[in-house]
């Protein structure tokens, strides 16, 4: 049976997993639903090229495939599967030794990602390369948390759910990003 | 489209299949029971702890011609405070690793497991269970040396002006005792402080600050218990 978007409409997320258990074709569903936000994230924290990106989300979904029996209905299905993105993401990250060479060359790119800016948009682009390279010089943990609250739009409870960090924790580092930020605008 | 059947033609052509659900829930009460068992170790080791600050006698510190710092290491148990440490760490990283374990940060965690230790260390010192404890190890473990060996070690000293061991005879000034290596010893105490929990009886094992006046005569100035409320239990128990 091939499953279609239309065979997803109106399927929560937990519907589709317990479909997905009986028939594996139900877990393409998920990956249509989330695989464009997931890959925008993935770009943002690895600063990987398209199709590295790719290659990162479809391991990604296949772990969580794997540890499908370990997911919480309790917890939102999309908290769950950014957790599994972000750490497939950052295990990336660390084995690309020269991922800051890299980063530096497509800040461009990497600029218009964070913000999702038009290219003709030239002062918006600007001030979003800027704001890329500065955030390129945080430390990864803040980074993380800056890009989940403010690029992702997640709760507080939602990047504790995603880092696995504590809540307190989570306001902690994004007040002492911010600050970072502002001291690197300033010097 | 094209990517999700990628997807779904990786996963078949790798034939992985979902790790059965038993597998997570194992792995979730064994780290859990890796808390309980950390626990509670734990709280054995605090509750030898406690019956080895139950042995110093502190108003008897002002008399010892060693410093308070010789004292307290002499007598403190090393090895128990040691294993509640490392319990604790094993406790708070074993409750990190589980499903909710990372809602709450490590003093948080470090707080509870030590309270938690605390509680039921305390409840087993006051069965009993810290006194029976150190025995087994004591008769047990070669290499360990027990807060009584310690404790004597430091009480078996007359040259130093502390003396202990077990009444052998009573009379008006003087009593016999013989030590815990055997020798007998005159004590006149005509002059010294006696603990009221002192009976002074034959068979009662007793401290003694003093000064040594000879080869077998050593004038007590201040008399204690050997041991704790519980040993003068014991010792009750058996005249």
């Amino acid at each position: 049976m091939i499953i279609t978007p239309e065979n997803c409409k109106g399927l929560t997320d937990n519907e589709i997993i317990e479909k997905a258990r009986l028939n594996l074709d139900f877990f393409s569903c998920l990956f249509q639903r989330y695989e464009a936000p997931l890959l925008r994230y993935i770009r943002r924290v690895s600063g990987a090229a398209e199709e590295e990106a790719q290659d990162i989300l479809q391991e990604a979904f296949i772990k969580v495939w794997r540890n499908l029996n370990d997911f919480d209905p309790g917890m939102k299905f999309s908290v769950w599967l950014y957790r599994i993105v972000h750490n497939e993401a950052v295990s990336h990250l660390r084995k690309k030794k020269s991922f800051g060479k890299d980063r530096k060359t497509d800040a461009g790119k990497y600029a218009n990602l964070l913000w999702e800016v038009e290219d003709d948009d030239s002062d918006t682009a600007e001030k979003s390369l800027l704001a890329a390279q500065l955030l390129e010089k945080l430390p990864v943990k803040y980074r993380d948390v800056l890009i989940l609250k403010f690029l992702e739009k997640k709760s507080y409870e939602e990047i504790s759910d995603i880092l696995r960090i504590p809540e307190g924790t989570v306001a902690v580092r994004i007040n002492r990003g911010k600050k970072m930020l502002r001291d690197l605008v300033e010097s | 489209m094209e990517n999700s059947n990628e997807l779904l033609e990786k996963i078949k052509k790798r034939n992985i299949r979902p790790i059965p659900g038993w597998w997570f829930r194992l792995r979730e009460r064994s780290i859990w029971g890796v808390f309980i068992l950390s626990v509670v170790i734990g709280a054995l080791a605090f509750s030898v702890i406690l019956f080895a600050i139950q042995q110093l006698d502190f108003d008897l510190t002002a008399h010892m011609k060693h410093s308070w710092a010789e004292f307290l290491l002499g007598l403190i148990p090393f090895f128990w405070i040691i294993s509640l440490t490392v319990f604790l760490v094993i406790a708070i990283i074993s409750i990190k690793n589980s499903k909710k374990g990372y809602k709450f940060t490590s003093p948080a965690l470090l707080g509870f497991s030590t309270a938690l230790s605390i509680l039921v260390g305390t409840l087993f010192f006051i069965g009993g269970g810290a006194r029976w404890l150190e025995n087994t190890f004591a008769t047990n473990v070669n290499i360990y040396e027990s807060i009584q060996e310690k404790k004597t070690k430091m009480w078996m000293r007359p040259e130093d002006g502390h003396l202990s061991g077990i009444v052998s005879r009573v009379e008006e000034q003087e009593f016999g005792l013989t030590d815990f290596d055997g020798k007998a010893w005159t004590v006149p105490y005509d002059q010294a402080d006696i603990s009221p929990m002192v009976n002074l009886s034959e068979g009662e094992k007793v401290r003694i600050i003093g000064t040594q006046v000879s080869e077998t005569v050593f004038k007590a100035e201040k008399l204690r218990p050997w041991g704790g409320p519980d040993q003068m239990n014991e010792d009750n128990r058996k005249k």
